[in-house]
């Protein structure tokens, strides 16, 4: 097992930066999830780790031993790709076994390890078979097996879930799981879906556009978001935001919106008067009241069911505000109804910087 | 509701495919009666005598099998090489980062746009002069070297569209370039692979102007068959003979290799879409 330490790594295409600094050390044993949208250089960081891609400067090491110019091969780490890459011509057996093949391992043992692989994973009834003959669940299972079976330094995974249907990538996503917890391998696992990172990481790396934005435990990061970016990126429903002016008004600071409405702001050391804040609040912290002091006039734009939930769209002024509730709330759309927030859980961000305003939360 | 198919369309592709089967059925015909019965138009009827003479006079007085060997020889070396080469190189030019590799790239399509009437001269200059006239190489070294542009260009248009993962996966599971070329790349071109060596083989057996002006006592097929009209006798059975010996080969290596024309050269490797 390894620990990854990645310093002030960057990569460029010619004058295309497309990783800036990272900074990044993962302990061992540890399940890291990369996450971000298209395009912020997850991917490349991880190809960066796996040695698919050359780093520009700065260094990664595993066990602090600086790989940057060893060939994948050389480097111990097992890869799973998002289109399972299981090689056409061979059956599942020779697929998981092709690595210790390769490295010349005795036949007994690679047998033993393909068999141990295979009642893991449940592959046993399809040593044989072709990938092509296989369904999109076991060409997953089977692209896993070849990683699980050389016992490598480091597992590295490539949105390996993206190809399946929700409920399958929802059973494979606690088997991954299951699995990190059995084997205890250091993994780096990179997902656009801010609900596999939520579920699966033991901490979370939020990147954007080539910076990491935020590293943190899952909660950490849904209860503080660093700054508006991974504050949007992460939870689901999405996080409100509202933007205005700080206003100081007695002991504290109020929020005075752009649409002319005052919110009370929860303490923080960073507000000042007149300072341009964006609020932000998740859509579980606002609720639909009767008309009170600290209520906002809104309309109901539309009602989501979902069964277990509502999510409830109205538009205050010209914000358009999601609600989440567990009631099935009895209104229509196009009703007049107050909203109101739980102070506490309100987040609040510098506008001109984005990054968010501490409070005691 | 399902409605029937409607029939018009099996009559006209019918017709239409029958226009291109009548000049074998004419070449048939014309291999299989007199001469002076087809002077006329093969397709008179009256009379209509079946003989084999046309035939039997191809076998004694030209040399068809040694022909058929040289011309096999020479196609079989001309194909073998590229249908080797050509994907190696596709990937290098591919997959590798190596100086020049735009040049070089550059070089060899330049290659596609030379004719060959324009290295004849040259050619034939230099083989004169290394004593290669009249040998099978004096024709197979051209005719590897001037397909070597397409054939590259075929391969690495079709490595275009090879998953990249799979070049990946085989380099994290602990595969070299040459490695990942011969155990993952080679068995899943076998589409492009095919495409190439039908196609070469084709042109190779058929060709006519390099195998004419450098074999001699190697002819092949074709330089043979040009040599059975005569400038007073047209021969026409003769040539239908020649003609239909000559087709043979390649219609049952096209037979045989069809499927890899029509396969879905897309690898099957667990990715959906």
């Amino acid at each position: 097992m390894a620990s990854i330490q990645i310093t002030e790594a960057t990569k460029s295409y010619g004058n295309t930066a497309v990783l800036h600094g990272i900074d990044l050390n993962i302990q061992d044993g540890e399940f890291i999830v990369l996450v971000g949208p298209s395009g912020c250089g997850k991917s490349t960081l991880l190809r960066m780790i796996a040695g698919l891609e050359e780093v520009t400067s700065g260094s990664i090491s595993i066990n602090e031993r600086i790989i940057n110019d060893l060939p994948p091969r050389d480097r111990d780490i097992a890869m799973v790709f998002q289109s399972y890459a299981l090689y056409p011509h061979m059956s599942v057996e020779e697929n998981i076994s092709y690595a210790m093949t390769l490295r010349k391992s005795p036949k007994e043992k690679i047998a033993s390890a393909v068999n141990g692989v295979s009642s893991i994973l449940g592959l046993n009834g399809l040593l044989e078979r072709r990938p092509k003959a296989l369904s999109g669940g076991q060409r997953q299972r089977v692209a896993m097996g070849r990683a699980i079976v050389r016992d490598p330094q480091a597992f590295l995974f490539d949105e390996p879930l993206s190809n399946l249907d929700a409920r399958l990538r929802e059973q494979m996503r606690s088997e991954i799981r299951k699995l990190h917890r059995k084997l205890n391998a250091t993994s780096i696992y990179v997902t656009h879906d801010q609900i596999e990172a939520m579920t699966m990481a033991d901490r979370i790396v939020a990147m954007h556009d080539g910076y990491i934005q935020q590293v943190g435990t899952p909660l950490e990061i849904y209860d503080k978001p660093a700054n508006v970016f991974v504050a949007s990126f992460i939870g689901s429903p999405a996080m409100n935001f509202i933007k205005g002016t700080a206003s100081a008004s007695g002991d504290g600071y109020h929020l005075q919106t752009d649409q002319g409405h005052q919110i009370i702001l929860p303490e923080s050391s960073g507000l000042k008067d007149r300072m341009d804040v964006i609020l932000g609040v998740r859509p579980e912290h606002l609720m639909i009241v009767e008309e009170g002091p600290a209520s906002l006039p809104a309309t109901v734009d539309l009602i989501e069911p979902m069964g277990l939930s509502t999510l409830v769209h109205v538009r205050v002024g010209q914000d358009s505000l999601k609600i989440f509730t567990l009631d099935r709330p009895d209104i229509a759309e196009g009703t007049q109804v107050h909203v109101s927030y739980i102070k506490e859980k309100l987040h609040m961000f510098d506008a001109r910087t984005e990054m968010r305003l501490e409070s005691p939360v | 509701m399902i409605t029937q198919t409607p029939k018009w369309p099996v009559y006209v592709l019918g017709s239409v495919a029958l226009v291109w089967i009548i000049p074998l059925v004419g070449i048939i015909a014309m291999s299989i009666r007199p001469e002076g019965e087809i002077t006329s138009g093969w397709w008179t009827i009256e009379p209509f005598t079946f003989t084999l003479d046309a035939w039997r006079e191809v076998w004694v007085n030209y040399p068809i099998g040694r022909a058929f060997l040289n011309s096999l020889a020479v196609a079989s070396f001309a194909t073998v090489l590229p249908v080797l080469f050509a994907p190696a190189a596709a990937y290098a030019f591919h997959y590798l980062k190596f100086p020049f590799r735009r040049i070089l790239l550059l070089i060899l399509v330049n290659a596609f746009v030379v004719p060959n009437q324009v290295v004849i001269i040259p050619l034939f200059k230099l083989w004169r002069e290394t004593g290669l006239i009249d040998t099978y190489w004096s024709v197979v070294i051209p005719f590897v070297g001037l397909s070597f542009a397409w054939a590259v260009l075929l391969v690495k248009n079709f490595l275009s569209n090879f998953p990249r993962s799979l070049i990946d996966a085989a380099q994290v599971d602990g595969c070299g370039h040459l490695r990942t070329y011969f155990f993952i790349v080679l068995p899943n071109t076998i589409t492009a692979m095919a495409a190439v060596g039908i196609l070469q083989f084709m042109w190779t057996w058929n060709s006519l102007l390099l195998p004419m002006l450098f074999l001699r006592e190697n002819a092949t097929l074709p330089v043979m068959l040009s040599t059975i009209s005569g400038a007073y006798e047209p021969n026409w059975d003769q040539r239908a003979v020649a003609t239909i010996i000559t087709s043979i080969l390649p219609l049952v290596i096209f037979l045989f290799f069809q499927k890899y024309f029509s396969a879905d050269g897309k690898n099957n490797s667990g990715s959906k879409g």
